[in-house]
């Protein structure tokens, strides 16, 4: 019965990582914490794949390792994580140097001057009206207010 | 017939083998990458033209499934490999200015190879292990190529599509991780045996659900596509053309795998379907009011892409032939514009008198637009009223709505495509410049493939009747895997 809590317990902490880190890549604003809250949320992932081969009292899936013809937990789901740990920090660490880029470029790791920084450029380049406003719709609404405008060299601290 | 792993397995190589090569020699590092793909293609079309094409596995390793990992090749799965070497090929940067910087040649080049061996990969693929590895492996690859530019937009563009391709992984892993709680395989064909028993239930429903978002990143899906006008707007055109038109369509079959073997006749096709259906309207709307040449075609392949997920959540062997059709007329068609948007970038008024300068890439657009409309003797129009005609037969009132969706955006597209093309005719004193000679080769290539296509719709269409017979059969999916099936059947899954 405790054995069976315990794994409860688990499961909740699993899915509970899953969505912290799910609620903090939609909540935050600095493209780093982004990248923790998905840390986070791997976390969370990796450990619901091993709960889903485990089993109670067994060892390691390893010959020889526990007494003869004990049981052992899935193998499958823990080489999955591996393989899935190593990708995620793969991923991590590309996203990193991208972000290292970014900020030698624009001071700044805030998505939404970011986003606004981003529109003019790409606006510019592509040789069209820049954006208004990022969150308003685009296009021509004749009677719409004039939103102001972010200065373009100023990186905010 | 284990060579079958050959066109996976040698751009892998090449792509490892790149930089030192080009530290030997430049020519044959640029030479390295075509030679690869090339001697691929010719593999997988002898697989094509085999004189008996029925659909076999090969466990890789030697290690018997479910324990080992398999490569399903049948006609669905061998089409799509085909399709990777060839428009890598298409998409392949074949200017010459790579002499001065060797190294960031052999560079693209590998992405390019790896790119090209996972979309493979994914394609052959009968085990969720192996998908999830490939589209993984797929996923960095793209990373690299759309922050080929370097710009400040582009890497912001990068960073934003890599924290939300990364967590459709997380996504898609999850998924998998119900899918293994429920059934303790993962393995599609024994997933497939399993799915009647223990797949039916809210679990298995939220997995499905999870791996359709997941994978959906890559596909343009509804709710996780907001990468695409921003990759597409900085990314060079060959490689926006390239996830639009070819990795896309690779997401696409992971998910239909699912839909077919696992998930046949349960509510996961609903799903399906109301998600294209967002997508679609999302997709032309934003396109309509795009206000650049990159930027609408990309809005207008999630619309594309939109009608392909409907189209596929049709049951039965119609859904899949209607999917099938749309998919790879898609495909040709993006391949082709993003082509011509590789010289015609910036705004559509900068465009305007483009005919001028440039007749045949302004004719080549309005065959192109013609077809993605669906005008009646182009092959565009026989892939719409595949689904419509499908949709109609269904006759729900999810499918309906989905039927008044694909006219309504029809409409759409037809302003904003025209509205383009009358912008490209009119008269401008200064015309932009024309789209360079190779790019309006390259289209000019699917143009010609477009016409044949016209005039030889019949047997096409019944090569395509036959894939998705093959495709939509699932006992004989899962008793290619394991010819002695009830055997392995009840492998035991723990609590």
């Amino acid at each position: 019965m405790i054995e069976l809590d315990f794994v409860t317990i688990l499961y909740c902490g699993a899915i509970g990582l899953l969505l912290i880190g799910a609620a903090g890549l939609v909540m935050c604003n600095n493209l780093f914490r982004m990248l923790l809250a998905l840390v986070i949320a791997e976390a969370g992932v990796n450990l619901l794949l091993i709960l889903a081969g485990y089993r109670g009292g067994a060892t390691a899936p390893i010959l020889g390792f526990g007494p003869a013809g004990a049981p052992m937990v899935d193998p499958v789901p823990q080489v999955l994580v591996l393989t899935a740990i190593v990708i995620g920090v793969g991923v991590q660490a590309l996203a990193v140097a991208v972000m290292v880029r970014v900020y030698r470029a624009y001071g700044t790791l805030d998505v939404r001057e970011l986003k606004t920084r981003f529109e003019f450029e790409v606006a510019a380049e592509q040789g069209i009206e820049p954006p208004g406003s990022t969150e308003g719709p685009a296009g021509g609404r004749p009677l719409s207010p004039v939103p102001p405008r972010p200065q373009h060299g100023e990186a905010r601290p | 017939m284990s060579n079958v792993i050959l066109p996976v397995v040698l751009p892998l190589l090449a792509a490892f083998l790149m930089q030192p090569l080009a530290r030997l020699s430049a020519g044959v590092a640029r030479l390295a990458g075509p030679l690869v793909l090339l001697a691929g293609l010719v593999l997988l079309l002898q697989l094509w033209f085999a004189p008996q094409s029925a659909p076999f596995t090969v466990a890789l390793g030697g290690f018997a499934p479910p324990l080992g990992i398999v490569f399903h090749v049948d006609q669905l799965a061998l089409l799509f490999a085909m399709a990777v070497p060839l428009f890598t090929l298409f998409f392949w940067d074949w200017s010459a200015s790579g002499g001065d910087d060797t190294q960031g040649r052999a560079r693209q080049d590998a992405l390019m190879l790896l790119l090209a061996a996972s979309a493979t990969g994914l394609a052959l693929s009968g085990d969720l292990f192996n998908i999830y590895v490939f589209y993984e492996l797929m996923a960095v690859a793209s990373f690299g190529l759309v922050s080929l530019r370097g710009t400040g937009p582009a890497q912001i563009a990068t960073v934003r599509y890599l924290l939300l391709s990364a967590f459709g992984s997380v996504l898609a892993l999850t998924g998998i991780a119900i899918l293994y709680a429920q059934t303790g395989t993962l393995n599609l064909a024994q997933l497939g045996q399993l799915a009647p028993a223990t797949l039916q239930g809210p679990a298995g429903l939220a997995a499905f659900a999870l791996m359709l978002v997941g994978f959906g990143v890559k596909a343009e899906l509804f709710p996780v596509n907001t990468w695409v006008p921003e990759v597409y707007a900085t990314a060079p055109a060959r490689i926006a053309g390239l996830l639009a038109g070819l990795i896309s369509k690779l997401a696409v079959l992971v998910v239909v795998r699912l839909l077919v073997v696992v998930y046949q006749d349960t509510g996961a096709a609903q799903l399906m379907l109301v998600l294209g259906t967002l997508t679609i309207l999302f997709g032309e709307f934003a396109a309509w009011r795009a206000r650049d040449f990159p930027r609408m075609i990309g809005f207008s392949s999630i619309g594309q892409l939109g009608i392909v997920f409907i189209a596929f959540s049709i049951p039965g062997p119609w859904g899949l032939l209607a999917g099938l059709a749309v998919a790879l007329h898609h495909l040709l068609i993006k391949s082709a514009l993003f082509s011509l948007a590789n010289r015609w970038s910036g705004s559509l008024e900068r465009l305007a008198g483009g005919a001028r300068s440039a007749p045949v890439a302004a004719g080549l657009f309005v065959l192109l637009a013609l077809s993605l409309i669906g005008v009646p003797p182009l092959p565009g129009f026989w892939t719409k009223i595949l689904v419509l005609a499908g949709l109609a037969q269904e006759g729900s009132g999810l499918h309906l709505t989905a039927l008044g969706a694909i006219l309504l955006v029809t409409a759409i597209e037809a302003n904003y495509l025209f509205r383009f093309a009358t912008t490209l005719y009119r008269k401008s004193d200064s015309p932009p410049a024309a789209p360079g000679r190779r790019d309006v080769g390259a289209a000019a290539l699917i143009g010609v493939v477009i016409v044949v296509l016209t005039l030889q719709i019949d047997p096409v269409g019944d090569k395509l009747r036959d894939v998705a017979r093959e495709a939509a059969d699932r006992d004989g999916y899962i008793s290619t895997v394991y010819p002695s099936a009830q055997a392995r059947a009840g492998r035991e899954v723990s609590g």
